[in-house]
């Protein structure tokens, strides 16, 4: 049962400079990463100034979730990692990709 | 010994598997049939059936009992209460003819009106007679001649008999042809005085019905004189044969110096039909209940034995389920295993092992590797590398970035170029795939490590007790970008130390930041004494948690002196 629901929820948005904002919240590992990339999809197919990934509501990440993130990172214009939690910045940054994902703050 | 270690892993769980799944069927034919059901709801049904048609019946029976002893009773009442318009004309005169001195023509005329075959005349004949001498026949008659008067001797002895019992006298004239019941008065204590006597005819064949106007309609009657029932006494019946058929209620009426004995039975239920015939309405409705409930208990057992097969098939299934998905994650580490190294190089001076552990959940094959590649020039390369995702792709990929490590390393070619042209090899926004990868080129001799990460964690020094990571420039991890550039760090190791290199299977924990992952996988592995597979072995049976979802490749060497 558990499998047929979804562990994370994904919220789209775009912000007053135009910026693409994905707000992933639960929880991301690989069973979610095919829902998820079809979701945010349509976004990148439309080329924003920016995507925004606002991982604050993201209780846990695992390798494919942030291989996803590199793959939008090198896909779109500009990306940034936003509000990742402490645990998920540690994870980060040990994989060496803190800058390519443009982690803030 | 890894080889044959995992061999062991992938031959004995489908082993005990089958073992269970043979266990599985015994079950079933533990069942209890439950066909006992319906036969019970049957009998039972049957029994209270009949102990309510039995109850009901006797019910109606003893009710058409009381029922009948009333009616008898009223009988015999109405009976009784005929006397008076009996007794009270002959009495009276009785009384006259004492008193005129047997006066035939004041006889008649006061008892003409009593007689007669008109409705509401009480006698067929009246009669005077002088009891001094009746054999000299009546001194007047009313009405067709007395059949008494032909028998003088049976006059005699019943008016003989009359004075001395001041009451009516009753006497049955019952002898064919023509029956007939004859009454008696004489006033007591009158010696010498006069005696009247009327008679009544019988019906010839002592048959009379009742009308059906009647009150006792329905019911069948025998009138007897006399107290009981003795056929040649019979007065009257209405019914072919005494005594009367069915259940026969009696009463006995005092007449005079007689009685009357009624006997009654009834020809059709009293109190109706309805409780004539409800046994048999309970024994019709409560067969066919008792049948519908049977017939229901017996749908909802074999429903229940349906759906118990179907529960057996579906364990049929889950088992055949759960022995195809141990087969299919065997063939999983089967092909991973051979993926992997069957055998480590053996070298000098150091001595190294690894293990592989499969991921608890899914059948999936993992993108975690290892790897020891002997440089033949007194260096060997140790790797270890986790490519992202699971299955077949992930152990594709695995598998391509392995065998390019090993054609990179016959160049001889310094971990940093390794990692910088494997990342021409993969790219993310292709393939979706990252991997990251350690590699660390060990100088047996000199104890030197050169460390590169494309993204890895950290591998862990352990010597006499302490332990430290080896800490280096975090390259990117492979598939990020085309031409990375990566930075080695080199260290020299005591002697008789070990590095561990592994993937972050071993240490992740959801919700456990690195940090303290790292820190737990360090204060393991310094507490342990022992040689290098166990030590190995004995990490992974400790930090690798039962729930885990990921894959755990380790690699360790120790130099020996």
């Amino acid at each position: 049962m558990d499998e047929l629901e979804p562990h994370q929820r994904v919220e789209l948005a775009t912000d007053a400079a135009g910026n693409a904002i994905v707000r992933i919240s639960g929880d991301l590992d690989i069973s979610g990463i095919d829902s998820v990339q079809a979701q945010v999809a349509p976004v990148l197919a439309e080329h924003p100034a920016k995507l925004i990934v606002d991982a604050s509501g993201l209780r846990f990440a695992d390798s494919s979730a942030i291989a996803l993130w590199v793959r939008w990172a090198t896909t779109a214009r500009s990306f940034e990692l936003r509000n990742p939690s402490p645990l998920l910045r540690r994870v980060v940054t040990a994989m060496g990709l803190a800058e390519k994902l443009a982690v803030t703050p | 010994m890894i080889a044959q270690d995992s061999e062991r892993r992938a031959g004995i769980e489908p082993e005990s598997q089958a073992a269970e799944h043979q266990a599985e069927p015994v079950r079933p034919t533990g069942r209890r049939s439950l066909l006992w059901l319906p036969v019970a709801a049957l009998i039972i049904g049957l029994i209270v059936t009949a102990a309510l048609a039995l109850v009901s019946h006797s019910q109606y029976t003893s009710n058409e009992k009381r029922l009948l002893k009333l009616r008898v009773r009223d009988a015999g009442a109405l009976i009784a209460g005929a006397l008076p318009s009996v007794q009270t004309p002959l009495a009276s005169s009785a009384e006259l003819a004492d008193a005129t001195n047997g006066n035939p023509e004041k006889f008649k005329r006061f008892i003409a009106p009593y007689v007669g075959h008109t409705p509401g005349r009480t006698f067929a004949t009246v009669s005077l007679w002088r009891l001094s001498s009746p054999q000299g026949g009546p001194v007047a008659v009313v009405g067709v001649p007395p059949k008494l008067a032909l028998t003088p001797a049976a006059a005699m002895a019943f008016f003989a008999q009359v004075v001395r019992r001041p009451q009516l006298n009753v006497i049955g004239l019952l002898g064919a042809p023509d029956p007939r019941l004859g009454y008696a008065f004489a006033t007591p204590g009158v010696p010498g005085g006069y005696v009247a006597y009327g008679e009544n005819p019988l019906p010839a064949s002592r048959r009379s019905r009742l009308a059906s106007s009647s009150q006792f309609a329905g019911l069948h009657y025998a009138l007897y004189l006399g107290r009981g029932q003795q056929p040649r006494k019979l007065l009257v019946t209405d019914g072919d044969r005494t005594p009367l058929p069915g259940h026969e209620a009696t009463a006995i009426v005092p007449f005079g110096n007689s009685a009357f004995t009624l006997a009654m039975s009834a020809q059709g239920p009293l109190a109706g039909t309805l409780p004539r015939d409800l046994p048999w309405i309970i024994v019709g409705a409560g067969v066919l209940l008792t049948l519908a409930a049977a017939g229901l208990t017996l749908r909802l057992v074999q429903r229940r034995r349906h759906a118990e097969g179907l529960a057996d098939r579906l364990e049929l299934i889950a088992d055949e389920n759960q022995r195809l998905y141990g087969e299919q994650r065997s063939i999983a580490q089967t092909l991973q295993h051979a993926l992997l190294p069957d055998a480590l190089p053996q070298i000098p001076g150091v001595e190294t092992s690894a293990r592989y552990e499969a991921g608890e959940e899914g059948v999936d094959i993992g993108g975690d590797w290892y790897d020891v590649i002997d440089l033949e020039d007194g260096r060997l390369l140790l790797v270890v590398g986790d490519v992202s995702g699971r299955g077949l792709r992930a152990a594709t990929t695995m598998a391509s970035l392995r065998y390019a490590i090993h054609a990179y390393a016959a160049q001889h070619d310094a971990p940093t170029e390794i990692l910088t042209k494997l990342s021409y090899l993969l790219n993310v926004a292709d393939t979706g795939q990252l991997a990251t990868i350690l590699c660390a080129l060990v100088d047996v001799d000199r104890r030197e490590i050169s460390v590169a990460s494309a993204g890895h964690l950290p591998p862990l020094l352990i010597q006499n007790g302490n332990g430290q990571y080896v800490e280096s420039d975090i390259g990117l991890p492979i598939g990020v970008e085309p031409g990375a550039s990566y930075t080695s760090t080199t260290i020299s190791a005591p002697p008789a130390s070990t590095i561990v290199a592994f993937t972050d299977g071993l240490i992740e924990h959801r919700g456990e930041d690195l940090d303290q992952s790292l820190e737990r996988l360090r204060g393991a592995a310094v507490a342990r004494n022992g040689a290098l597979p166990e030590l190995l072995g004995g990490l992974v049976k400790e930090l690798h948690s039962g729930a885990a979802a990921d894959d755990i490749a380790i690699v360790g060497l120790r130099w020996t002196s």
